[in-house]
C-alpha cells in the first residue's frame, strides 16, 4: 500500500536530510505507529505520503501508484484516497459536525443524497452520534478529534494517516480515539500514526517503525515504544 | 460540481472583503466607463469625419466692386477671368466638383443664415454678394493642393477651405478620446491590482478551508473557483455600473452634441453604445479572471 525505496528528503536551506535513505513497506489493512523524536522525519514521511512533499532521491509508491510519475493534475485523486488527521483537529469553526464532515464530501462534488446518507454512518462510527449538530467549540478535544477523524474516513480512504492524533489530549480520551482508530483499521484501511505517546504504542501492540535523524533505527511487528535491545 | 456550494463560498468571500469588493467594483466601474467614453468618442469622431468630408467644400470667392481685398485691386471680377479660372479649376488635380454660385443665389443663402438679423439682412444688397466657386474636393483630407493652386488668382479674393474650421473641433476631440483612453488604461491596471490584493485577502481568510480542501483532494479547480467568481462578480456588477454610465454618457452628452454637429446620420446609435458596453464588459471580466489567476497561482499552491 506504501512503499518507500531508498528514499531521501533534504529540505531546502539545511544540510542535514529530514529522511535519510529510507526504504519501508506498508502493506494493505496494516496499522503501523511511527515513532521518534521531534525532528526524526516523522511528518516528513506522511508529507511525502501525500505527495505535499518530493523526495530528493529515492522512489515511493502509494495505493500502486509511483509519485514522481504521478501528475500535479491527478494529486487530488490520489489524496481521495488518503484521509488525515492531525494533532490540532482542524475543523472548520463555524460550521457544525455534520458540516464538517458533509465538507470533505462537497468539494470532491459527491451528490448531496450520497453525503446525507453516509455523513450520519461516519458520525456514529465515531462515538458521535446525537451531536451532529454542535460546533466545534461545544465539544471537547477528543469530541474534536473524533469529528476530524470522521472527516478523514468518511471518503472511505484506503490509507488514513494521523499525525499525533493524541498529542492535544489527556491520556484516558486517547484510549477512545485509538479505539476508533482501531475500528477504522478493521475496515480493511490502512493505519499510519506518527506519535510520541509512549503508552498507547505499548498498550496496541502493533507495528512498529522508529525513525532517528531520518534514519529507521527500529521496525518491529508487536513492537512497544522503548528501546527492545 | 456542485454550484450552490460555490456561489455560498463565494458569497461568503464577497460580504468578508465588503470594503474591498466595493473599491473593485467602483475602479472597474469607472475604468470601464472611461474605456467605453473613450472607444465612444472615437466612433462618434470616425462618424462625424466621414459627414464632414462630404459636405466639407473649398469656397473661393471672387472679387466684388470695391473689394478690400489687395488681390482684387477694387475691381470687380470679369467675365473673362471667370471663365480662366473654371477652366483652371477644373484642370486642377483632386478637383472633383465644381458649382458656381451667383449673386443672387449668394444673397438667399445670406438671408437664410441671418434670417434672425433683420437690421443685417436689410442693409445688405444683392450686389455686395460675393460670387464664388464651390468645389468638392475628392480626397477632404488633400485640399491644400487645391487652395494653393486657386490663392492669388486674378480675380479671386479669398480661398476658404470648411475643413480648416471643423479641423481643430475634430483634434480636440481626438485628444478628449485619447486622454479617456489613458486615463482608462490607468483605472484597469489599478483595478486588477485591486483585484489581486481582494483574492489575496480572501485566500488568506480561507486558508483553514482551502487547507482543509487540498487535504481531502478537492480538485484545484474546485478549490479555485470560488475566488475567481469573487474577482469576476465584482466586475460584472461593475461593469453594470459602467454600461450606465454610458447610457447616461450618450443621452446626455453625445445626443446634445450631435445636435449642434450634424444630422442623425452622424449620430452615435444606441448599436454603437451596446458593442462598447460588451466590448467594456468583456475587457472587464477577463481582467478579474486574469487577476485572480495569477493571484491565486501565488497564495494558493495546491
Amino acid at each position: 500500500m506504501i512503499h518507500f525505496d531508498n528514499v531521501t528528503k533534504v529540505y531546502a536551506n539545511q544540510n542535514r536530510p529530514a529522511l535519510d535513505h529510507v526504504s519501508v513497506d506498508v502493506d494493505k489493512g496494516e496499522f503501523v505507529f511511527l515513532v521518534g523524536p521531534s525532528g526524526s522525519g516523522k511528518s516528513t514521511f506522511l508529507r511525502l505520503v501525500l505527495k505535499e512533499e518530493r523526495p530528493n532521491s529515492g522512489a515511493i509508491h502509494v495505493a500502486g501508484k509511483d509519485l514522481a510519475r504521478l501528475s500535479n493534475f491527478k494529486v487530488p485523486h490520489l489524496r481521495r484516497r488518503i484521509g488525515c488527521v492531525f494533532q490540532d483537529f482542524r475543523l472548520l469553526p463555524n460550521k457544525n459536525v455534520y458540516e464538517n464532515v458533509a465538507f470533505a464530501l462537497e468539494v470532491i462534488g459527491k451528490p448531496r443524497r450520497f453525503i446525507r446518507k453516509v455523513v450520519p454512518e461516519v458520525i456514529e462510527l465515531v462515538g458521535l452520534e446525537g451531536k451532529a449538530h454542535r460546533m466545534p467549540d461545544e465539544l471537547s478535544g477528543g469530541e474534536q478529534q473524533r469529528v476530524a477523524m470522521a472527516r478523514a474516513f468518511v471518503n472511505r480512504p484506503m490509507i488514513l494517516l494521523a499525525d499525533e492524533p493524541t498529542g492535544n489530549i489527556d491520556p484516558a480520551t486517547s484510549i477512545g480515539i485509538m479505539k476508533v482508530l482501531d475500528r477504522i483499521n478493521r475496515t480493511g484501511t490502512t493505519v499510519v500514526m506518527a506519535t510520541h505517546d509512549a503508552a498507547i504504542v505499548d498498550s496496541m501492540r502493533k507495528r512498529v517503525v522508529e525513525l532517528e535523524d531520518g534514519k529507521i533505527v527500529r521496525d518491529q511487528s508487536r513492537g512497544v515504544y522503548g528501546q527492545a535491545y | 460540481m456542485r454550484a450552490n456550494f460555490i456561489f455560498s463560498e463565494v458569497w461568503i468571500g464577497l460580504r468578508r472583503n465588503l470594503t474591498m469588493t466595493i473599491a473593485v467594483v467602483i475602479t472597474v466601474a469607472v475604468g470601464m466607463a472611461m474605456l467605453g467614453v473613450g472607444l465612444m468618442i472615437n466612433a462618434q469622431v470616425g462618424m462625424m469625419k466621414g459627414y464632414w468630408d462630404d459636405k466639407v467644400e473649398v469656397s473661393v470667392f471672387l472679387c466684388t466692386k470695391g473689394s478690400a481685398m489687395e488681390s482684387c485691386k477694387g475691381k470687380e471680377v470679369s467675365n473673362a477671368q471667370k471663365e480662366a479660372l473654371n477652366t483652371l479649376i477644373k484642370g486642377t488635380p483632386g478637383v472633383k466638383e465644381v458649382f458656381f454660385e451667383d449673386q443672387s443665389a449668394a444673397y438667399q443663402n445670406f438671408q437664410k443664415l441671418y434670417a434672425t438679423n433683420k437690421a443685417l439682412v436689410s442693409t445688405a444688397k444683392v450686389e455686395d454678394m460675393p460670387q464664388s466657386f464651390r468645389i468638392k474636393v475628392a480626397d477632404p483630407n488633400n485640399y491644400k493642393a487645391v487652395v494653393q493652386a486657386l490663392q492669388g488668382q486674378p480675380g479671386v479674393s479669398q480661398v476658404l477651405d470648411q475643413a480648416q474650421l471643423v479641423g481643430p473641433f475634430f483634434e480636440m476631440l481626438d485628444k478628449l478620446a485619447f486622454y479617456a483612453l489613458a486615463v482608462a488604461i490607468i483605472l484597469v491596471l489599478a483595478a486588477a491590482l485591486l483585484i489581486g490584493n481582494t483574492v489575496r485577502l480572501s485566500a488568506f481568510n480561507r486558508r483553514r478551508e482551502t487547507g482543509i480542501m487540498r487535504l481531502v483532494g478537492a480538485s484545484n479547480l474546485y478549490i479555485q473557483l470560488p475566488f475567481v467568481m469573487e474577482g469576476v462578480i465584482a466586475g460584472l456588477i461593475g461593469g453594470v455600473f459602467a454600461a450606465v454610465i454610458l447610457i447616461v454618457t450618450k443621452v446626455f452628452l453625445f445626443e446634445e452634441l450631435g445636435k449642434y454637429l450634424g444630422d442623425a446620420t452622424a449620430q452615435l446609435g444606441w448599436n454603437d453604445v451596446a458593442q462598447t458596453i460588451t466590448i467594456t464588459m468583456v475587457i472587464g471580466v477577463v481582467i478579474c479572471v486574469l487577476a485572480s489567476f495569477v493571484t491565486l497561482r501565488r497564495y494558493l499552491r495546491v
